[in-house]
């Protein structure tokens, strides 16, 4: 096991800056998920910490050493790659034990490395196979395995699960888990996945444009976002956001405060926006699950909306209303029994003020209350 | 299911390529029906396709005259030597080109594709004043060296490679594989049908080259089979069928080659035109 510290990693491709000076800290035993969008940066900064790219500015240390200088195969980690990247010509037991191989360790010992890695993924009935003869799902296993092997300090993720269908997809998550859970190896994992990122992440970075947007636990992203990119990336259906503007701070003991939607309705966040003034544009960040839907009513707080689309998912329902001045339709999950009207029919939408955040023009969130 | 339209273009093809076969496989068929006659029927003012006598005395009168073991052997040598090294050299250049990073990279490629539009000829007494400084006039190095550096075969192996999926490469990285060892154990596995229809290429051309053994050989001991065919032609005059014997014993090795590795070659030609899948 070990520990990951990043300070000010850069990386440009010519012109062009992909990392724009990053800082982290990865704990011993930690499982680091990094997600963001396509083209955020983070596979290369995987890379840069793997030691397949060099960094064009800042320090990698790995267990308190800089690191920089130190090759790929001596930084003590191993990557599984989201193509597998198994030898096709080799089986899969010198598949998983090539690193070994290399290292000059005797056969004797490499057969019992590669017997006990196969024994914790349960491939052992596959080893004298080659990579073109196994299912997705085996070859992701094979792939994990030849990781297992080398018995690295950090295990490296890339995309690992993004060729396999989505039944296999939720196993092998539920696997990587628990074989986390087992080997208690330093793990830092890449995904655009953001449900892959809140069920595997003890700490999730959320990577846009070459800068992390937050960092911090699954649940304390999901609760309480540090901007709007953060809280629109994770969830799903993701949050539903309202250009309101605020209007003032009502109780100050509480710190709710009203804003005014563009329909003209006035609602109550609980929010410190003490650096903003009232009349400021702001916008309103409310998650699926935090409405409830009612039958039209007129009462002061409540969002008058149209339904428009309802899905049913099985064990939930997902209603798409249309509210009047906005752009987007308003995602509202539901129970699947829960007494929606039909579609075209008039609805309100409600929701607590502590269960909604306030975002500044800028898209940073006001602190909640 | 075929339509029946489409059947009388299927005899069309077929009669063309038939005809087209029988237009290759006719001078060949009158090498071996002039090789297997008794000299005195190769000028006999009547036309026969198939000897009115059939014999061996030709290709039993060319061993007898000793030189075409040594030629076979000369040739064996050389295009085996020309196939490993230039494929030695073909292979870690095309990887360097293709896989690593150096200063200049770009540019020593294009050098190395311009290479490829200069005529041999016109290399040639530069090529000979050099070899002769070497004091290699005469010698196995002397007609091996100039002909290991071949562009398109660089050219080629750099395009398959660029085609490996670098994830290979990087995984053999982490897993502690230097370059010579990513290259070894990994891209060369991979390419193994590219290497082995790049070789046949090779040796079939090594086997065959005359223009410069012609220039840099100067003893009959040294002589290959192409040029050695020259020497028989004057040592029995005009007879042609201890020439034809010498000829089909010449090009019989090459051909092996080909038939025994020609599938191998096929599926390389394919994964070098990424036609298969």
């Amino acid at each position: 096991m070990a520990s990951v510290r990043l300070r000010g990693i850069g990386k440009s491709f010519g012109d062009q800056e992909v990392i724009k000076g990053i800082d982290l800290d990865i704990a011993d035993g930690e499982f680091v998920v990094l997600v963001g969008p396509s083209g955020c940066g983070k596979t290369t900064l995987l890379r840069i910490i793997a030691g397949l790219e060099s960094p064009t500015k800042g320090e990698i240390d790995i267990d308190g050493r800089r690191s920089n200088d130190i090759a790929a195969a001596r930084r003590g980690m191993a990557m599984v790659f989201q193509s597998y990247a198994l030898y096709p010509h080799m089986t899969v037991a010198e598949n998983m034990g090539f690193a070994l191989k290399l290292a000059g360790v005797a056969k004797e010992e490499i057969a019992a490395s590669v017997s006990r890695a196969a024994d914790i993924l349960q491939i052992g009935h596959l080893l004298d196979r080659r990579p073109k003869a196994l299912s997705g799902g085996q070859r992701q296993r094979v792939a994990i395995g030849r990781a297992i092997v080398r018995r690295p300090g950090v295990f490296l993720f890339d995309e690992p699960l993004s060729n396999l269908d989505a039944a296999l997809r939720a196993q092998t998550r539920v696997e990587i888990a628990r074989l986390h859970k087992e080997l208690k190896t330093t793990t830092i994992y890449v995904t655009h996945d953001q449900a892959e990122a809140m069920t595997l992440g003890e700490k999730i970075v959320v990577l846009n444009a070459g800068i992390i947007e937050q960092a911090g636990t699954p649940l304390d992203l999901y609760a309480r976002p540090a901007n709007r990119f953060v809280a629109g990336f994770l969830g799903s259906p993701r949050m539903n956001f309202l250009d309101a503007q605020l209007e003032s701070i009502a109780e100050s003991d509480t710190l709710l405060v009203s804003v005014r939607l563009t329909d003209g309705t006035l609602v109550h966040v609980a929010a410190n926006t003490n650096r903003a003034e009232s009349g400021t544009s702001v916008t309103l960040g409310v998650r699926p699950e935090q409405f409830t839907v009612m039958p039209r009513d007129p009462a002061p707080g409540a969002i008058a909306a149209k339904v428009a689309v309802i899905e049913h998912l099985g064990d939930s329902m997902i209603v798409y209303a249309q509210v009047e001045g906005m752009p987007d339709l308003m995602a509202v999950k539901c129970g699947a029994d829960a007494p929606v009207p039909p579609v075209g029919s008039g609805i309100s939408l409600a929701f607590r003020p502590t269960h909604a955040h306030l975002f500044d023009p800028h898209g940073v969130a006001f602190a909640p209350d | 299911m075929r339509s029946t339209a489409a059947l009388p273009w299927t005899l069309v093809a077929l009669t063309a390529s038939a005809a087209l076969a029988l237009l290759w496989l006719a001078p060949l068929l009158w090498a071996a029906s002039t090789a297997l006659r008794p000299e005195h029927e190769t000028v006999s003012a009547v036309f026969h396709w198939l000897p009115q006598t059939w014999t061996l005395d030709a290709f039993a009168k060319v061993f007898a005259a000793g030189s075409l073991p040594r030629w076979l052997f000369n040739s064996a040598l050389v295009a085996l030597l020309v196939t490993m090294l230039t494929m030695a050299v073909s292979i870690t250049a095309a990887y360097a080109f293709s896989q690593m990073t150096f200063r200049g990279k770009r540019w020593l490629f294009a050098l190395s594709m311009i290479a490829f539009m200069l005529p041999f000829e016109s290399l040639i007494v530069p090529l000979f004043r050099l070899m002769n400084q070497l004091r290699l006039i005469d010698t196995y190095a002397g007609i091996v060296l100039p002909q290991l550096v071949s562009p398109v075969t660089i050219y080629v192996f750099k395009q398959f490679f660029d085609a490996v999926p670098g994830d290979f490469r990087d995984a053999a990285v982490m897993d502690g594989a230097s370059p010579w060892q990513v290259l070894r154990y990994v891209y060369l596995p991979v390419s193994g049908n590219i290497v082995w229809a790049m070789s046949i290429v090779v040796f079939i051309g090594a086997w065959n080259n005359f223009l410069w053994p012609f220039i840099v050989i100067t003893s009959s001991e040294m002589m290959t089979i192409p040029l050695g065919l020259t020497q028989t032609q004057d040592a029995f005059g005009v007879r042609y069928a201890q020439m034809m014997a010498a000829a089909l014993l010449g090009g019989t090795p090459v051909a092996l080659a080909y038939v025994l590795f020609q599938r191998r070659v096929t599926e390389g030609m394919l994964a070098a035109t990424g036609l298969k899948g």
